[in-house]
């Protein structure tokens, strides 16, 4: 680790406001407890110690939302949010719940967005707090959009492709939905969209998308996770400064590659040594959101270039002094800037 | 839709009335707190609670933690509380948990529940056969439609439209898969609806069948086994370097409880105490014998006291013994207009207990409102039932046998709350929240249940149940979850040192 290490936290205690600080330090101590050297993981204290909430189908500023199965065999459970409807179109306020299975909740087009939370593959579920929180605001940010945040299976207990094939699930059962689809061409306007290893499963789950002939509107990739075996500048520079620390980062590569695996795998690298082309395929548009504080940034920033190369339209958000997590809270410029570029990005053709 | 369709069966219409509880509760405006004592909005909409004019504090002390694990790495040995085996609690009060990491006591050598894998018959895996989706869908979705109309007619007196009602509900019934999910429950509702307007009297219940059904509601899920080593797991905490300790159990029964605590106050590090146990109401015969059987073989000294019902007042405890009272799913039996529930909690703050265990299913079935009470126990128990089902019962499936029984067990509850009212109505259901207020009223304090206790019961859970259970913690409470909807919750108290307990008056007489 770098070192002149009591500086290194300060300086990140300068960068944020205090309660970020708060947050993300306790994140940070927390998850610390949770990782064991012999890369096995503490599950039961990690549920105990995570905040998390109730789905709530009573109206709560504007969004209702329940939990769902999609698929049985595997239990995958899902969160669904949606705007709460128009009182005056419900005969007995009970039946609020009910109804938002069956309509669609708006007669015009309307984005539908599969959320995939962060966590490094192994913290947080669709119940935790700061993502339902997160999901909340994205309903009411994108003018009424539905959105399913997806409870994939995590490692170490279940190592790539599951949180994959579990995104891929999601996106079949949202495909065969009628009440999904709006507008006069009753199109299915799905977005992925994820932070950390959500926006490295959202990536993924895309190229099999497109592979399949599913047509996804665009990806929203927040801080994304993606590595490599190289060590990059940001990497070096960065390492152990603002709440994460490289040896941290490859714990989690280690949990979630298959064993034996290095950070060249696709899934880490998808566009290393043993990438996938994407050329010629209608890989959809994509938000990339980068912080200048994120240690992994040099691999987000290939992964743009590699979008590019590939010809496909990729906007950078590249954001100056943000650290990873910023957009848990509002309270900071780098929150309503993004979020205002998201809102455009999801309805820009709607 | 085409054939294969994710399922999407109406099962999932007990998942979209989530009992409304957010206790994170997202702040409308991002509004700065104005006043020193109040909680930092943005934290408290992720789930931590931080008072504003703490934060500096807070950050400070996470500064110094952060930097303790720094130097420990260095220097190649890892803190206190990093290791394992270290309880943490109410990891919402963020201050509080900070400063228990900081002052590094080492970690106790916490007892804990030993229980036997008494396992359940592997659950074979639930599958739904395929089925046409769209009508019995439609069909499933407009039964409980009707049935909700039907209640509100009832609340509104309207027996007239609510006998049609019924009888079109019945003709919609073979429409649907009445073998498991929502098919299942509605015909429960619907009968007791029916039974309500029609003026039945309730079926006559005698203590005999009582007792089979718990017992097999007891086999076939695991709500009640989460009770008992939840309760358990406190319990022997609290009795931590006590000798003599004495367990007041409100509702016997089959003392199916009790084995397992007898087991591990008799490994506990130090030797057993002395143990002597109070059980109240029905109980089966000879409970008490077996009891002290088990005691005896485990060389735990043992005595058996039974009181009837309701008598409460009759217990004595002597001076010197560390008490216990244990209260799984009776304290809302106490809760109609007239019911004792103040005088209840009044005695059992006079017993001075080293701890009160209280384990109440967690949904609000004691709304005032009938179509409010009605509509959230539709939900209640389709969830219920649908884990009875995972759990190996259910369905239609008579091959496995003791479901039938277990959904008899919830039957009653279902028609106790549907048809029942006044003191005749006493499966009044309230939620954690609810009671966490009433205990504080009446000189409760909430001692929180750690990781260690969470830790055991997501241990025991996966030895006992099926894929969809799982633990949550709130607000120092546990909760018994599936597929994330909270069932039941276990909780610790003990009386508040400022809160006066008022002289006894003269022998009251408890009934219930």
């Amino acid at each position: 680790m770098a070192g002149g290490n009591e500086v290194n936290v300060n300086e990140s205690r300068m960068v944020v406001p205090l309660n970020t600080f708060v947050l993300i330090s306790n994140f940070k101590i927390a998850y610390n407890m949770l990782r064991r050297p012999d890369g096995s993981f503490d599950r039961h204290l990690a549920e105990f110690l995570d905040r998390k909430v109730q789905a709530n189908a009573s109206p709560v500023n504007g969004v209702v939302s329940f939990d769902h199965i999609l698929d049985r065999q595997t239990n995958l459970l899902a969160r669904i949010y949606c705007p709460a409807p128009d009182p005056a179109d419900v005969e007995l306020p009970q039946l609020v719940a009910i109804y938002e299975l069956q309509k669609a909740p708006s007669p015009n087009p309307f984005p539908v967005i599969i959320f995939f939370h962060g966590g490094s593959f192994a913290h947080s579920t669709s119940s935790s707090a700061i993502y339902d929180t997160l999901c909340r605001r994205l309903v009411t940010l994108c003018g009424g959009a539905v959105v399913i945040s997806i409870d994939y299976r995590r490692s170490p207990e279940y190592r790539f492709p599951c949180a994959y094939d579990d995104g891929w699930t999601a996106l079949k059962w949202a495909s065969c939905q009628p009440w999904l689809r709006s507008g006069k061409d009753a199109k299915l306007r799905v977005f992925l969209a994820g932070d950390s290893s959500g926006g490295n499963i959202a990536h993924h789950v895309a190229v099999r998308a497109v592979h399949s002939g599913i047509n996804i509107s665009g990806n929203i990739l927040l801080n994304p996770l993606f590595g490599g075996n190289k060590r990059t500048e940001s990497e070096l520079k960065l390492d152990g400064k603002y709440f994460v620390a490289l040896q941290d980062r490859d714990w989690y590569w280690r949990a979630f590659l298959p064993e034996g695996a290095d950070r060249d795998h696709p899934a880490c690298n998808p566009f290393g040594p043993n990438g996938v082309e994407l050329e010629g395929l209608p890989f959809p548009k994509t938000l990339l959101v980068v912080a200048s504080l994120d240690l992994t940034q040099d691999w987000q920033l290939a992964y743009a270039e590699g979008l590019k190369k590939a010809g496909h339209e990729v906007q950078l958000l590249y954001r100056e002094q943000a650290t990873i997590g910023f957009y848990f809270l509002p309270n900071t410029e780098h929150y309503h800037e993004v979020m205002k570029e998201i809102k455009s990005f999801v309805r820009s053709d709607l | 839709m085409p054939k294969d369709a994710i399922d999407t069966n109406p099962l999932v219409l007990r998942n979209t009335f989530a009992m409304g509880r957010h206790p994170y509760h997202p702040q409308p405006t991002d509004e700065d707190s104005s006043s020193a004592s109040e909680t930092d909005t943005l934290l408290a909409g992720v789930g931590y609670t931080v008072r504003s004019s703490d934060l500096l504090n807070v950050a400070d002390r996470l500064e110094k933690l952060d930097s303790t694990i720094i130097a420990a790495a260095a220097a190649g040995v890892p803190p206190e509380f990093l290791c394992s085996s270290a309880v943490h609690y109410n990891p919402s009060d963020l201050a509080s948990w900070i400063d228990s990491l900081l002052t590094e006591v080492p970690p106790q050598s916490s007892p804990s529940m030993w229980m036997d894998a008494v396992c359940l018959p592997p659950p074979s895996s639930f599958s739904i056969d395929a089925h046409r989706l769209g009508e019995e869908e439609d069909a499933g979705i407009r039964l409980v439609h009707l049935l909700m109309t039907c209640a509100d007619s009832i609340q509104h007196d309207d027996h007239v439209l609510a006998r049609s009602l019924i009888d079109e509900m019945r003709l919609l019934l073979p429409l649907i898969g009445v073998g498991y999910g929502i098919g299942k429950v509605s015909i429960f509702f619907l009968d007791a609806l029916d039974r309500r307007i029609s003026f039945l009297p309730q079926p006559t219940k005698s203590v005999l069948e009582d007792e089979i059904l718990y017992s097999h509601f007891y086999e076939a899920c695991p709500n009640i086994k989460f009770a008992h080593f939840t309760a358990n797991q406190a319990i022997l905490e609290a009795f931590n370097g006590c000798d003599r300790v004495h367990v007041i159990d409100l509702s016997l029964m089959h003392g199916l409880q009790w084995p397992a605590l007898i087991q591990a106050l008799a490994l506990r590090p130090g030797g057993p105490p002395a143990l002597r146990l109070t059980g109240i109401g029905p109980q089966t015969p000879k409970v008490g014998l077996r009891l002290a059987e088990l005691a005896r073989s485990v060389g735990v000294p043992f005595s058996f006291h039974a009181v009837a019902a309701g008598r409460l007042d009759s217990v004595r405890v002597k001076p010197g013994e560390a008490v216990a009272i244990n209260s799984v799913l009776q304290l809302h039996l106490l809760l109609s207009e007239t019911g004792p529930i103040d005088s209840v909690l009044t005695l059992i703050r006079e017993l001075r207990p080293k701890i009160l265990t209280v384990v109440e299913q967690e949904a609000d079935h004691n709304k005032p409102a009938f179509l409010d009470r009605f509509t959230e126990a539709l939900f209640y128990y389709s969830t219920l039932f649908d884990s009875l089902a995972a759990s190996g019962g259910g369905g239609g499936r008579v091959d496995v046998g003791c479901s039938a029984p277990a959904e008899v067990y919830l039957q009653r509850e279902i028609c106790n709350i549907v048809c029942c009212e006044g003191s005749e109505r006493v499966e009044r259901h309230e939620p954690m929240g609810r009671w966490r207020v009433r205990l504080g009223r009446a000189g409760f304090e909430p001692m929180h249940l750690g990781s260690n206790a969470f830790r055991q019961a997501s241990m025991l859970l996966k030895l006992f149940s099926s894929e969809g259970y799982g633990v949550e913690e709130v607000e120092g409470c546990l909760s018994l979850s599936w597929h994330g909807r909270l069932l039941i919750t276990a909780s610790a108290w003990r009386a508040r040192a400022d809160s006066a307990v008022a002289p006894p008056a003269c022998h009251r007489y408890i009934v219930w």
